[in-house]
C-alpha cells in the first residue's frame, strides 16, 4: 500500500492553529496527568522500598508487625539482642541494635491550617545512623539528649505543612507542648525518613511519657533472620517478633496498593475524557476536508493509506503535547513532595514513567484519530466529492 | 475493440422507499483518442456516467469494460490501483490540496507508482510545463488564480499518463477567458497528446471543443451528435 507523503500529515496540522493548539494542550494535559499518576505511584513505591535496608531486621512487639507506632517492646530488648543474638556483631563503640521509638504527635499548628496534621517523630540513638545507612546529616549536628533538640528531614516541612525555611537549623518547633530547637537537617533520599523528625530516644520517651521502645533495628552480617526469630521465640517473656525491614515495608507498600490503584483509575478516567475530547477535535478536522479525502481516493489512494496519514497527523499533535507534558513534568513534578500517612515522598518522573507518558500520548493520538478517520472515509467517494 | 465499452449500463440508488435510476441501460463505445462531451439537464445521469467510467462508482447492472478490464468486478482496493494508472480526474472546483504546493499536488498521483524521485521530478516538470504553469510550481493553491489552479489540476490529471481523462464541468467555476484557455488546453491534450477525454458540461460553447456530444435525459441517451 502506497502512503501519502508525510508532509501532507505535518502541514495539515497548520490548517487550523486553534485546533492544533487545542490538540497539543489537550494531549499535554492528559499525558501530564498520566505522568503525575505514574510519578505518584513510582515515588510512593520507591519511597517504601528504599526505606528498607535488605540487611536489616526489626524487633517489634508481637501483633504489631504492621505498625511501628502501635509496637511496644521493653527497653531492655536492644541490649539483649546485641548481646544474645549470634548474628549482629557489636560495633566498636555501641550496641549494634539501636532501639527506636516511633510517635505521631500532632504537628505544630500553623494558622490558617487547622491543627489536625500529625508529624512523624522517631526517637533514636546516634547509632541509628549506622543501621539506617540511607540517612545522613546534611547540615548541623545530631541532637543532644536532654537539650530539647531535634533533626528535621528534608521533606518534614511537607508533612508538617510549613514552608521549608521554617525548618532551618536554629529554628524551634512546638511538639507535645515543648519547644524543640532544630539542631540539624537529615537527608534520606527516596525514603520515608526524609520526612521525619528525629530526636533523642530518651527525650521522646520523656515527652510522650512512655517507658517502652517501639522497635530495635539490627544489621545482619553473618547471621540470618531465622537467628533473630529464634531469639524472639526463646524470649517469650519479652513478647517480641522479628521481621526483615524489607518485609515490613513490603507490607506497607501492599497496604497502600488501593491508593495507587485509585491514582491510576483517576488518571485513566480523565484520559478517557481526553480521548473523547480528542475524538471531537479530530472529527472536526477530518470532516472539514471530506471532499479532499474523496479526491485522494479518486487519485488512487486507498482508504488505509489515508487513515494512516490521518493517524500520523493526530500522533504528531499528541507527540508535541506529550513532549510538552514531559518537559513540564520534569520541571515541576519531578521531586515534588507529597504527604501521605507514612510521611512524605517526592514524585518520581524517571525514564520508565516518561516512556509510559509518551506511550499514552501516542495511544491518545491513535485512538483519537481512528474512529473519526473511519467515519469520514465511510462515505462513498461520489458523496465525498459533493461535500462542501 | 473500443477503449470504453458500456453495455446496458445502469446505476440505481435507493432513497427510502424510492428507487432512483440516474443511468438506465446505456450502451456506449468510446474509442481511444476520442473527445466526448456529455450534456443534459441536472439529474440526467451525465455525472453518474462519468463517475462510473472514472471507477469511483459501480454499476448496478450491465457491464463496463475499460481497456479490456471489467471495472465493475474489481475489488475496492484493486479499483483504487486501477484508477491510479488508468484515469485522470479533473474537477469543477479543482480540489487541490491547499497545504501542498502546485508541484507537490501534481506529484501526488506519481507517489502511487514505482518511480525514482528523479523520474517523478521529470514527469511533474513536464506536466507543469505542458499546462503552462511551470513558473508557479512552488506556489500554494491560495496564491494562484482559478484558471491557474485548474491548470495545476489538469497537470495532476495527466502526470501519471492515464489513458482516459474525465472532467466534470472543468470550466464551471472560471471566467470566460480562463474557461476558453482551459478548453484550448484540453483540446491540445486530446489532439496533440492523444488523450481520451470525457467531459461533462452545461456549456454548449465548451462542448463544441469535443469531437462528439452525447445528450442524456433521465438516464438515457437522447441524442448523439458529431461536433466535427
Amino acid at each position: 500500500m502506497r502512503l501519502l507523503p508525510s508532509i501532507y500529515a505535518s502541514r495539515n496540522l497548520g490548517r487550523s492553529p486553534l485546533r492544533l493548539l487545542l490538540s497539543v494542550l489537550g494531549s499535554a494535559m492528559v499525558v501530564l496527568l498520566v505522568l503525575a499518576a505514574g510519578g505518584f505511584v513510582r515515588g510512593m513505591t520507591s519511597s517504601l522500598h528504599s526505606s528498607a535496608d535488605p540487611h536489616n531486621i526489626m524487633i517489634v512487639g508481637i501483633g504489631s508487625e504492621e505498625s511501628l507506632e502501635r509496637s511496644e517492646i521493653p527497653a531492655s530488648v536492644a541490649s539483649l539482642l546485641a548481646a544474645s543474638a549470634p548474628g549482629p556483631p557489636p560495633p566498636p563503640a555501641s550496641p549494634f541494635a539501636p532501639p527506636e521509638a516511633h510517635a505521631q504527635p500532632p504537628a505544630p499548628p500553623h494558622p490558617p491550617d487547622p491543627p489536625n496534621r500529625l508529624t512523624l517523630v522517631r526517637g533514636v540513638t546516634p547509632t541509628a545512623l549506622l543501621v539506617h545507612t540511607q540517612a545522613q546529616i546534611i547540615e548541623g549536628r545530631f541532637p543532644r539528649p536532654g537539650h530539647d533538640e531535634i533533626l528535621a528531614g528534608r521533606l518534614a516541612h511537607t508533612r508538617i505543612g510549613v514552608p521549608p525555611a521554617a525548618l532551618a537549623v536554629g529554628n524551634t518547633l512546638q511538639i507535645e507542648g515543648r519547644a524543640w530547637t532544630i539542631s540539624g537537617r537529615l537527608a534520606a533520599p527516596n525514603s520515608v525518613m526524609d520526612s521525619e523528625l528525629w530526636m533523642p530516644l530518651t527525650d521522646l520517651k520523656e515527652a510522650t511519657k512512655r517507658t517502652t521502645d517501639s522497635c530495635a533495628v539490627a544489621t545482619l552480617q553473618d547471621a540470618e533472620l531465622a537467628d533473630a526469630q529464634t531469639f524472639c521465640r526463646q524470649r517469650l517473656d519479652l513478647e517480641i517478633a522479628a521481621l526483615s525491614e524489607s518485609a515490613y515495608y513490603s507490607k506497607l507498600a501492599a497496604f497502600f496498593g488501593p491508593v495507587r490503584a485509585v491514582a491510576w483509575v483517576t488518571a485513566g478516567l480523565i484520559a478517557l475524557g481526553g480521548v473523547f475530547g480528542g475524538l471531537n477535535i479530530m472529527y472536526a478536522a477530518f470532516a472539514s476536508r471530506t471532499r479532499e479525502l474523496g479526491m485522494l481516493q479518486c487519485l488512487g489512494y486507498r482508504r488505509g493509506a489515508i487513515v494512516v496519514s490521518m493517524m500520523q497527523e493526530s500522533c504528531l499533535a499528541t507527540a508535541a503535547g506529550s513532549l510538552l507534558a514531559a518537559a513540564l513534568a520534569l520541571l515541576f513534578l519531578d521531586g515534588l513532595a507529597v504527604q501521605f500517612s507514612m510521611g512524605a515522598f517526592g514524585l518520581r518522573i524517571d525514564s520508565s514513567i516518561l516512556l509510559l507518558g509518551l506511550g499514552a500520548g501516542l495511544l491518545l493520538g491513535l485512538v483519537g484519530a481512528l474512529p473519526p478517520a473511519i467515519r469520514c472515509l465511510r462515505l462513498p467517494i461520489t458523496e465525498s466529492l459533493k461535500s462542501v | 475493440m473500443a477503449l470504453i465499452e458500456c453495455r446496458s449500463l445502469s446505476r440505481t440508488y435507493r432513497r427510502g422507499p424510492e428507487t432512483i435510476t440516474p443511468l438506465d441501460s446505456l450502451d456506449l463505445d468510446v474509442e481511444s483518442g476520442d473527445f466526448l462531451a456529455l450534456m443534459g439537464p441536472s439529474g440526467s445521469g451525465k455525472t453518474t456516467l462519468l463517475n462510473l467510467i472514472a471507477g469511483i462508482d459501480r454499476p448496478t447492472a450491465g457491464s463496463l469494460h475499460i481497456g479490456g478490464v471489467d471495472v465493475g468486478s474489481l475489488s475496492r482496493a484493486r479499483l483504487a490501483d486501477w484508477r491510479s494508472g488508468a484515469v485522470g480526474y479533473i474537477f469543477q472546483l479543482y480540489n487541490l490540496v491547499p497545504v501542498l504546493t502546485a508541484y507537490e499536488n501534481v506529484e501526488l498521483p506519481l507517489l502511487l507508482q514505482r518511480l525514482s524521485s528523479r523520474q517523478r521530478h521529470e514527469r511533474v516538470a513536464a506536466a507543469l510545463s505542458l499546462v503552462g504553469i511551470a513558473d508557479r510550481a512552488d506556489h500554494y493553491p491560495r496564491q494562484l488564480s482559478g484558471g491557474q489552479e485548474q491548470r495545476v489540476a489538469i497537470a495532476r490529471a495527466i502526470v501519471a499518463d492515464p489513458a482516459i481523462i474525465v472532467a466534470d464541468e472543468p470550466t464551471g467555476d472560471l471566467d470566460k477567458a480562463s474557461a476558453a484557455a482551459i478548453m484550448d488546453l484540453l483540446k491540445r491534450l486530446n489532439q496533440e497528446v492523444g488523450k481520451t477525454l470525457i467531459m461533462v458540461t452545461h456549456d454548449p460553447g465548451c462542448a463544441e471543443h469535443a469531437a462528439r456530444t452525447l445528450h442524456l435525459d433521465k438516464g438515457r441517451l437522447v441524442e448523439h451528435a458529431l461536433t466535427h
